[in-house]
């Protein structure tokens, strides 16, 4: 009877996901949603709730029969499973009611204070997912029933990761790498020696300056907690650098994206700057994912920063333990300062790129490169009932504005149904491809115009060329599957570990890691800024 | 006049006014009165591993360890210095408990029966050291004993 009691919790967030996708299966929170724009994901919210629930009755169960025991199964699942309906109801109510609210809240308070909330902030469902989480450990605290489950948090982050592996072609890879690998490792080299050379300045001890070089220049905490061990860092220095490090990544996590939205950044510039200027991997991720949350173009590019950071964390470690070692003495153990250090998961992300590539969850030639079908098929085709609205628009001369290549582009598309090239050159595939492709980008400058209000054409003019855009860019099921699950990883990845930043931890800065990390942070940071800005071209990701 | 004193330190300027205190105050009026030097490794470390999710296991358990090594020596040459600083200290006892602030002085002066509880004032802001200040709203009601605060 006890051990029901102790399971309470599970029951009673089971029951009401049952109960309520019960309700929204009738149809009653319809008009609800259709307000606040969330009605497409109705079947999504029915199914996921539906399966969250029976897994905590029946885990609850369970629990409730058997003697908890030291098992992978206890540990690994049946223990943490109220923590982990916690996190995910969490990221269910922020997706589909608190994000909604806030944007139409934020479009309410513009006309009184000037600017949308919203959008300065970036307060998209993985940013407010975030601060959910730093409430709630700062405010009510952790329930002692969501504990274990807590921790899941850092393992599902890592899996959304490997995920992404799956989302990315061998060109953009490379490209990306090459950018990654110069600018992190430039600026990581960089900011270790400046926060090494600004402790000699200010006479500082090594083991803080080893500490704070490593979580300055690295990846923050994650760092932090990797060199202080191997430096012999003090209690104190541990407290301030972390308390430096946790402070200053919150506030560029705000900073960034809208700084980069300003700026008109690209998705490569944003991913590259804030994948280097950014201290904690963390916050690297929420930031990319609140610059863009609908696509995941900005996110690719930080994760591939992250994982560049991450493997260079042991070569930092083994620096810093070598550099160290000269002062005090002390003897290197390769094991302790290396092999334990090396991200594991990268090579899950790694194995899920080899098998993404090799065709596994789609033909094999989707992501290296080629990610535009221009050849004539039905799947690429418009419907006829756009095709009807696009050929009104162009005989009534309702579009407005257009160039004679972009005019071009909109008749080809009346005449062949689809994005593609000329039907005379079809066996010459390479000319063919060329001419597809400059339509498309014609058809995309439209878009880019409309937005810019250079163009006049009706939004369901707008939508036919969205549509015809979308077609031709080629999506396997098992990819979008596995980008929605990666999308989830990451939301609920990021409210456990917003539950892991605590006021009493940020609250640790000062001193001076402090001062130094406030120098080394805000020049990084800066300096990334222009070098990413003149540097980093657009690199095409889809 | 006291029995049993609890003199609860970490080494901050408001901590050694609260060593003074006792060592230099209260134990020589009276001579016969134990003294327990408390020093509570704060549960706030266990957060301080913030939100990093990059690491293995192994290197966040080596970080742990050494926290808790580097708590203890640290302690250790703190309480040296109490020693030294006042030898009549060298007869009493020293002990370190890893939990929340408030309610382990309120554990530990229970078990061991003291009679006074002593600490030191509030740390002033950017003060050296893990910043904690003791919550008087959270240790008056469970604290069964008279408190001092060192001025």
């Amino acid at each position: 009877m006890s051990e029901a009691r102790n399971n309470v919790p599970l029951f009673l967030m089971g029951g009401i996901m049952i109960i309520y996708a019960l309700i929204v299966n009738t149809g009653v929170l319809l008009p609800l949603m259709k307000s606040i724009g969330t009605h497409k994901s109705v079947d999504l919210q029915v199914t996921m709730c539906f399966i969250v629930g029976i897994l905590g009755i029946l885990t609850g169960i369970v629990n409730s029969i058997r003697k908890p025991q030291n098992t992978v199964l206890d540990r690994f699942f049946l223990q943490p499973m109220a923590g982990v309906l916690l996190l995910l109801s969490l990221a269910m109510l922020v997706r589909w009611y608190v994000e909604p609210w806030v944007i139409i809240g934020s479009k309410a308070l513009k006309p009184i204070i000037g600017f949308g909330i919203y959008k300065v902030l970036n307060l998209n469902y993985v940013v407010l997912g975030l601060l959910v989480g730093v409430i709630i450990t700062n405010t009510v605290g952790i329930p002692k029933f969501a504990a274990s489950g807590v921790k899941t948090a850092r393992f599902v982050l890592k899996m959304g990761v490997i995920l992404l592996g799956a989302r990315y072609s061998f060109a953009e890879l490379a490209k990306l790498g090459v950018y990654s690998i110069w600018l992190v490792g430039g600026f990581v080299m960089g900011t270790v020696f400046l926060v090494l050379w600004l402790g000699n300045m200010f006479k500082q001890p090594k083991s803080m300056t080893g500490v704070l070089s490593a979580g300055m220049g690295v990846c923050g905490v994650s760092a932090t907690v990797a060199v202080a061990p191997v430096v012999r860092a003090k209690s104190e220095e541990m407290a301030y650098t972390i308390g430096t490090i946790l402070s200053f990544g919150i506030i560029c996590m705000f900073v960034f994206p809208t700084v980069g939205k300003l700026v008109g950044m690209n998705p490569t510039q944003f991913g590259a700057w804030a994948g280097t200027g950014i201290l904690n991997s963390a916050q690297v991720a929420a930031a990319a994912l609140a610059f863009n949350a609908v696509d995941i173009a900005t996110l690719k590019v930080a994760e591939i920063f992250n994982i560049t950071r991450v493997l260079f964390l042991p070569i930092i470690v083994l620096v810093l333990a070598t550099w160290f070692g000269k002062e005090t003495g002390q003897k290197l153990n390769f094991k302790t300062v290396v092999i334990d250090k090396f991200p594991i998961f990268i090579l899950g992300f790694l194995l899920l790129f080899l098998m993404s590539s090799m065709g596994l969850f789609s033909p094999p030639d989707h992501y290296k490169g080629k990610y535009i079908d221009f050849s004539y098929n039905d799947r690429t085709r418009i419907t006829d009932q756009e095709w009807a609205t696009l050929n009104d628009a162009l005989d009534t001369g309702a579009i407005m504005g257009a160039d004679a290549t972009q005019m071009a582009a909109l008749e080809d598309l009346r005449k062949q149904h689809q994005i593609a090239g000329n039907f005379d050159d079809r066996n010459n595939k390479a000319v063919f491809d060329k001419v597809g492709r400059d339509r498309m980008t014609a058809l995309e400058s439209i878009l880019a115009q409309l937005k810019a209000k250079k163009i006049e054409m009706s939004k369901e003019v707008k939508g036919v060329v969205d549509h015809a855009l979308k077609q031709v860019h080629k999506k396997s099921k098992t990819i979008v599957t596995l980008t929605d699950c990666m999308i989830w990883f990451f939301a609920f990845g990021l409210i456990g570990l917003g539950m892991q930043i605590t006021k009493k931890a940020m609250a640790q800065a000062g001193g001076w890691p402090l001062v130094i990390g406030l120098i080394s942070g805000v020049t990084k940071a800066v300096l990334s800024f222009f070098v990413v800005l003149w540097f980093v071209k657009e690199v095409t990701l889809k | 006049m006291f029995h049993h004193i609890l003199l609860c330190t970490h080494g901050t300027p408001g901590a050694r006014q609260a060593e003074t205190l006792v060592f230099e105050k209260l134990l020589p009026a009276s001579p016969e009165a134990r003294i327990t030097v408390l020093t509570v490794f704060n549960e706030d470390w266990d957060v301080m591993t913030g939100d990093d999710w990059l690491n293995t296991s192994t290197t966040r358990n080596t970080f742990r360890s050494h926290v808790e090594t580097q708590l203890a020596r640290e302690t250790e040459a703190h309480w040296e210095t109490i020693r030294e600083r006042y030898p009549a200290a060298s007869r009493h006892r020293f002990m370190h408990v890893f939990g929340p602030v408030e309610a382990t002085f309120a554990e530990v002066a229970h078990k061991r029966q003291c009679d006074l509880v002593v600490i030191g004032a509030w740390q002033k802001k950017m003060a050296k050291g893990f910043k904690h200040r003791v919550s008087p709203a959270k240790l008056h009601p469970i604290l069964t004993i008279p408190l001092m605060i060192a001025p």
